[in-house]
């Protein structure tokens, strides 16, 4: 049950959890009514080519993540080609040969994947970058912006199914992710990406209060047995051991034995000068 | 300040920190090398800290932040304390070799004294 976490808030473009290459499409012309999209549908097949039999943590082929990514990039209002290239995004994992892609879609979208892989996130200066409402529609966006919103685009679908990585890589992930990630989505002017990579990062960070209230507050409680002045120490540090307690059962436990010993330890520091004999 | 009263849990903390007096451990580790449950072992570490024998500081930062997690505290015994332990341990140990009071059946020791 503990590792069940209720993650953030639902954002309503997000109504099913695999979107399909004829929902990406739709939302593409919504945005660039007149564009080209037989591109996209390649680039879909690409992808699907040279990613099969590529599974995700969860068990999802990776294909689904590809066009996960491009749909979030899509419903930020990027053209066509972006798209394109967030289909492709991770396909140099793959055992495409090097300038197949820029043979069949061209120097620029090879480019353009290329420098998403090698750019880090510190990297990228949030200042200069305005993907906002307030910007004209269609969107043109430059090279650093396609960058960085492909990059968030993967950081979200990464985040939305982080629940099947290992815990220590989940908490890196949404520690960096709370770090650089959300911000540079909020400075980017791109709340909703911005607000939900924060949600769930948070979540992840700090597991949710019904799985952990009952122990946490009775160490709360009977911390007030101790002597004022030596509370918090041992609150923090009780806190911190049941922190790292992996089940409930084991958390549980440890309460239990803090509270049998609490009397004790009030009694040791009520009196700490007391010599006592052998 | 004097030494804590030699209890055989006191005996089996002191030993698990002198396992490796210059490694700092925090309180389920000790639990666990010690054998005590947790719980026990606070009023223990509280009460050696009182007297000098162990030093406790709090994790640094940078470390738990890396690792997730709330910050630690950290013990350690210190150099009075090592050397009481020492002494306490060793003395317990000798008393224990002394006869019991004759009351109680004991088994006659290889040490030849009878």
């Amino acid at each position: 049950m503990s590792a069940r976490r209720r993650l953030a808030p639902r954002v309503k473009t997000r109504p099913c959890a695999v979107p399909s290459l004829g929902s990406l499409l739709a939302t593409v012309r919504t945005h660039h009514p007149d564009s080209d999209l037989s591109l996209l549908e390649q680039a879909h097949d690409e992808a699907a080519l040279w990613h099969a039999g590529q599974t995700r943590r969860n068990g999802d082929p990776f294909l689904t993540h590809c066009v996960a990514v491009a749909a979030i990039v899509a419903d930020l209002g990027m053209p066509p080609a972006v798209v394109c290239a967030a289909l492709l995004h991770d396909i140099e994992d793959t055992s495409c040969p090097p300038g197949r892609v820029a043979e069949r879609f061209g120097q620029e979208t090879a480019d353009l994947i290329s420098t998403v892989r090698t750019t880090r996130l510190n990297e990228i200066p949030p200042s200069a970058l305005n993907l906002g409402n307030a910007r004209p529609r269609p969107l043109q966006p430059t090279r650093e912006e396609a960058v960085l919103a492909i990059r968030l685009a993967d950081r979200l679908h990464n985040m939305r199914t982080i629940t099947f990585v290992a815990p220590a890589r989940q908490h890196r992930v949404a520690r960096e992710t709370l770090e650089l990630a959300a911000p540079l989505a909020e400075a980017a002017g791109l709340d909703e990406v911005g607000r939900e990579l924060h949600d769930i990062s948070s979540a992840v960070l700090r597991p949710t209060v019904s799985a952990w209230a009952v122990t946490p507050r009775l160490l709360t409680v009977l911390t007030l047995l101790l002597p004022a002045p030596q509370r918090a120490r041992w609150q923090e540090e009780w806190h911190a051991e049941l922190a790292t307690l992996p089940t409930r059962r084991a958390r549980t436990r440890f309460t239990a034995r803090i509270l049998l010993s609490t009397p004790r330890l009030t009694l040791t520091l009520r009196h700490p000068i007391r010599q006592e004999r052998w | 300040m004097g030494s804590p009263r030699m209890t055989l849990q006191t005996q089996l903390v002191l030993r698990a920190l002198l396992e490796d007096p210059a490694k700092q451990r925090y309180g389920l580790e000790l639990c666990e090398l010690a054998g005590l449950p947790s719980g026990t072992i606070y009023p223990i570490l509280a009460r050696l800290e009182q007297v000098g024998w162990v030093d406790s500081t709090w994790e640094d930062p940078a470390v738990h932040k890396e690792a997730g997690r709330p910050r630690r505290r950290f013990y350690q015994i210190t150099k009075d304390g090592a050397e009481g332990a020492r002494d306490a341990l060793a003395r317990v140990y000798r008393a224990r070799k002394q006869p019991l009071p004759g009351w109680v059946a004991r088994p006659v020791s290889d040490g030849g004294a009878s």
